[in-house]
């Protein structure tokens, strides 16, 4: 700490912080339009001047000068107001004063200084710049007419974002603001350049016009798309969520959001919400009343175990608690799962067997406090965008040695020392099982392993797993293997991630206990900075698992509802968010399954594909309208309040179920947090939360490991002559099938593409754009293809997210497809 | 005093207004002349052939009442004008907070003042209705 004075004010102030920093923590405004908390330091506003006296009186930037002990500072002397107000004074000579129609009014930082230091005159004179102004884009509204160039949007996109799509072009007083060689906007649009401009020079363009920033209320929540669990704050105007704004003080993000949670809210709103039950009349489906509706439902339900259902991992632990014990107490069912089975499965299957319990041993903040990321499987920047700057900031910040280890390659592998090993598909866990030959062999392990359960066995089952016979199936080389193994087992902290999913079939139980092996091996599990972090990809994914709704003692899982569903056994399916129609695999099994089920009940925010086939659809409402926790993937348990009233009649599937179970005789919970009181009681790791002790951060769930060795079994690839291997998965614009509902994902990513190398284009001579008929042995899908440098050579990746182009018409759930395209 | 003299004084100013200029006005033959800066009925003012207000929504936000209804929306040329601009005569005061916040000059008061009507939907001024007529 050391020891300052501001403005004749004593105040202390940590070490390593900035005159300005040092300022704010005290309580003393300083005004800046160039600086962010998660941004370095820059100075190019000079509005942040101030006078050090031992600096000879000087004026001196203070969010670029560190503050050091016994430094006498004033922040508002009358020279420094008169350098202030001339600072403001160069900046209006050439901002247009059109904040009438600009959207950024009320919320600019430029209209708040004007404002605060009354420049209301100019001593200079000038035009006013004619830069083209960019309205195409539909997500980022460029008019660099506004710029201040503070540079944060250069800065945030090249720091955390790490795509580089902005930057300063032209010099002096031509300088500005654009993409390289002017050209129109190509990114992720995440929006962290919208977020943290300072005047109305980048804008949402979905909000534009919308509503003014004093008229909306912010409520904060929790985001609905992946499992990150990234705090979101909701911009509501007249019962409509209009957008999201950018709070930096919010999560461990600090307000970092990715394309999905900034632009993607526009399906709560949607016109296309299901406003009122429909029941199936004649063939069709038509408008009812609840009372009818759930009359019919309930008297459905009375089968016993003829009753079976299907829930999405997005509804919140309360209901999926309620909505399990409707299932074992009124209904007598033991056959309820979510996500397919398989999309669990890591946790429930894997880590159970591996380290005693069904969720991560590590926590997003390890990230940064780790010295090693073994990221196996996924790019996190397209699974899970925010987890992906992460990586992004402690890989240039702090140093963190990055290994990848996936069957393709992504903007991971861009990142500054990332070593990026690709595998043929299916061949992860032999490739993670010779690793942990490997470190055996080369007496990297640590010492506590040789004791642990299952030890022996390992290292006999290991014994097939040489680095160089896997190097043969695998397509990396022993030498690779050997160097990776000796990296992850010398770094001092070191953390594996993998992702799991609905389009992640590969991931299963075995991936899992492979990965928990590596860490166990090591000794790289419990510590900070260490262990395996799970991925989970809906964003209560991790709360369906700790809540057990998956089946367990003798439950049929979701595949095996579905074709007992074909079968007959399986008279009434409730169907409560899902879409297995799209999402699950093997698209022909589901449709006959949906079918065949006698009595088909679907419960959901739209008509989805689903919901088409039912014989009652109930409309249930989002995450913005309802009470609730969610479980993010690091078992952060987070509460949200109903920022919007319930859109029509919809009603959150926590009332759905309360007047089913009391139309079945049983008593409902009054409210969700009875509900939550009975989930502390009986849940491990969540004794002693409450909705007001979680408040706006949550709490972490603590996770109680027991590390066994498990011998996970590798996959066998058959590779065909002449075939492709299909890789499945998330593309980075969505998540599950519900952002095909939110415009601005829609905007940048509406369609479903066949992604491939370009060596298989040039053999099967197809371009970019061209329309590719995808066939496996179950069936064959049309697709625009998209040739990229990512996709090693003999192995196609499609993106499962899009109703129109099911990916799961010619998947049927295994983990590598053998596919062949033509034209 | 007599009791007849205040009798008499007050009949003589009686007398006396017969011959003076008369105070009340035969509403409606008669009109009132309204005052330069008379609050009546607000007018949106056209300039180049469409409405001159830009949707600021600094009316909206000033009123005292929250009578007036603003609706943003871009036009074919980018530019922001209001789609949707209504004030609820109902619940308006006339203080003209709205005319002194427009910053675009696109709002006046007018010298409209005969505003009864018969149903309340009548009292909702819309955008047609409020803009200056030529």
């Amino acid at each position: 700490m050391v020891n300052l004075t501001i403005n004749d004010k004593q105040v202390t102030a940590p070490k390593d912080c900035t005159i300005y920093e040092a300022a704010k923590l005290n309580g003393i405004k300083i005004p800046i339009l160039c600086h962010d908390k998660k941004l370095k330091p820059f100075g190019a506003c000079r509005m942040c001047l101030v006078e050090v006296e031992q600096m000879k009186g000087r004026q001196i930037p203070s969010c670029t000068t560190p503050a050091t002990e016994g430094m006498i500072i004033r922040t508002d002397t009358p020279e420094i107001i008169k350098a202030r107000k001339l600072v403001l004074e160069l900046l209006l000579l050439n901002h247009p004063l059109d904040c009438p129609v600009c959207d950024k009014g009320g919320d600019c930082d430029l209209q708040n200084l004007t404002y605060d230091y009354q420049v209301d005159s100019n001593r200079f004179v000038d035009s006013k710049f004619q830069h083209e102004i960019d309205y195409n884009n539909p997500l980022i509204e460029r008019d660099m007419n506004r710029c201040v160039l503070c540079g944060k949007c250069v800065r945030i996109c090249d720091e955390i974002v790490a795509f580089g799509a902005l930057t300063f072009i032209d010099r002096g007083i031509e300088t500005k603001i654009g993409c390289d060689f002017e050209k129109p906007l190509d990114c992720e649009f995440c929006g962290s350049c919208v977020s943290v401009c300072p005047v109305g020079a980048l804008l949402a363009r979905p909000f534009k016009h919308k509503a003014r920033f004093w008229a909306l209320t912010n409520h904060n929540s929790v985001c609905g798309y992946c499992g990150t669990g990234c705090n979101l704050t909701l911009g509501v105007k007249d019962n409509k969520v209009l957008t999201t704004v950018y709070n930096e003080n919010q999560g461990f993000h600090k307000g970092q959001l990715c394309v999905r949670g900034r632009f993607g809210y526009q399906f709560i709103n949607s016109e296309n919400r299901l406003t009122t039950p429909l029941i199936r009349k004649n063939g069709r489906l038509t408008e009812a009343t609840w009372d009818e509706a759930l009359e019919i439902v309930a008297t459905r339900l009375k089968g016993g175990n003829s009753v079976a259902a299907l829930a999405t991992p997005r509804l919140a632990n309360e209901e999926l608690t309620l909505f399990k014990k409707m299932m074992l107490d009124n209904i007598g069912s033991k056959n309820f799962d979510n996500s397919a089975g398989y999309a669990h499965a890591a946790l429930t299957e894997g880590f159970v067997r591996s380290f005693g319990s069904a969720a991560s041993s590590a926590s997003i903040l390890d990230i940064q406090k780790s010295d090693l990321l073994l990221v196996v499987k996924t790019d996190t920047y397209e699974t899970h965008p925010v987890i992906g700057f992460e990586i992004n900031m402690g890989v240039k910040n702090k140093g963190i040695k990055l290994n990848i280890l996936s069957d393709k390659r992504g903007k991971l592998s861009k990142l500054p020392g990332a070593n990026t090993q690709v595998h043929i598909p299916g061949a992860e866990v032999a490739v993670l099982n010779a690793l942990c030959n490997s470190i055996i062999d080369q007496k990297l392990a640590d010492d506590s392993a040789v004791s642990l359960p299952g030890y022996p066995e390992l290292v006999k089952a290991l014994a097939g797993f040489t680095p160089e016979t896997v190097a043969a199936t695998s397509g990396i080389t022993a030498e690779s293997i050997n160097k990776l193994a000796a990296d992850y087992a010398s770094a001092e902290k070191a953390l594996i991630l993998f992702p799991t999913g609905l389009g992640y079939a590969g991931h299963t139980a075995d991936l899992a206990t492979a990965v928990a092996n590596l860490a166990i091996l090591t000794g790289k599990f419990g510590k900070e900075g260490c262990g395996v972090l799970c991925l989970s990809e809906k964003n209560n994914s991790q709360g369906a698992v700790d809540m057990g709704f998956y089946p367990r003692e003798g439950g049929m899982n979701a595949l095996q509802i579905l074709d007992a569903c074909t079968s007959g056994t399986v008279k009434t399916l409730l169907v409560a968010g899902e879409n297995p129609l799209t999402s699950y695999p093997d698209n022909a099994k589901v449709k006959a399954a949906l079918d065949a089920v006698e009595f088909l009940i679907v419960s959901d925010l739209f008509l989805t594909e689903t919901a088409e086939l039912a014989d009652i659809v109930l409309p249930a409402c989002s995450f913005a309208e309802k009470e609730g926790t969610y479980t993010s993937t690091d078992r952060r348990v987070q509460y949200v309040k109903p920022a919007i009233n319930k859109i029509g009649k919809s009603k959150s599937d926590f009332e759905i179920i309360s007047s089913l179970i009391a139309k079945m005789g049983g008593t409902p919970p009054v409210t969700p947090a009875v509900q939550f009181a009975e989930i502390s009681a009986n849940t491990p790791g969540y004794e002693s939360m409450t909705y007001a002790t979680l408040g706006n951060e949550g709490a972490f769930a603590p996770v109680s490991i027991n590390p066994v060795f498990v011998v996970p079994v590798a996959a066998q690839i058959t590779a065909a002559q002449g075939k492709l291997a299909l890789v499945t998965g998330s593309v980075l614009y969505h998540n599950g099938t519900l952002s095909q509902h939110g415009e601005g994902p829609v905007h940048v990513c509406p369609d479903a593409y066949v992604e491939m190398s370009r060596a298989d284009a040039i053999s099967s001579s197809i371009n970019d754009n061209d329309l590719v008929t995808v066939s496996s042995s179950s069936g064959s899908l049309q697709l625009k293809a998209k040739v990229s440098l990512r996709i090693p050579e003999g192995v196609v990746f499609i993106p499962y997210h899009f109703p129109a182009a099911p990916v799961n018409k010619i998947w049927s759930g295994s983990a590598v497809t053998m596919v062949s395209l033509s034209k | 005093m007599n009791p007849i003299t205040p009798i008499i004084n007050g009949m003589s100013i009686t007398f006396k207004h017969m011959f003076l200029k008369p105070v009340t006005l035969q509403y409606p033959t008669e009109r009132p002349k309204v005052a330069a800066r008379y609050r009546g009925l607000q007018g949106l003012k056209v300039s180049h052939d469409k409405a001159k207000c830009v949707a600021c929504y600094l009316c909206p936000t000033v009123c005292p009442a929250k009578c007036i209804t603003v609706e943003a929306a871009e036009d074919a040329n980018h530019d922001k004008y209001a789609s949707k601009y209504e004030i609820d005569l109902l619940r308006c005061i006339f203080c003209g907070y709205c005319v002194e916040a427009c910053p675009v000059d696109a709002l006046k008061m007018t010298s409209e003042f005969e505003l009864a009507s018969y149903s309340r939907k009548d009292f909702i001024y819309s955008k047609e209705r409020l803009l200056e007529k030529q």
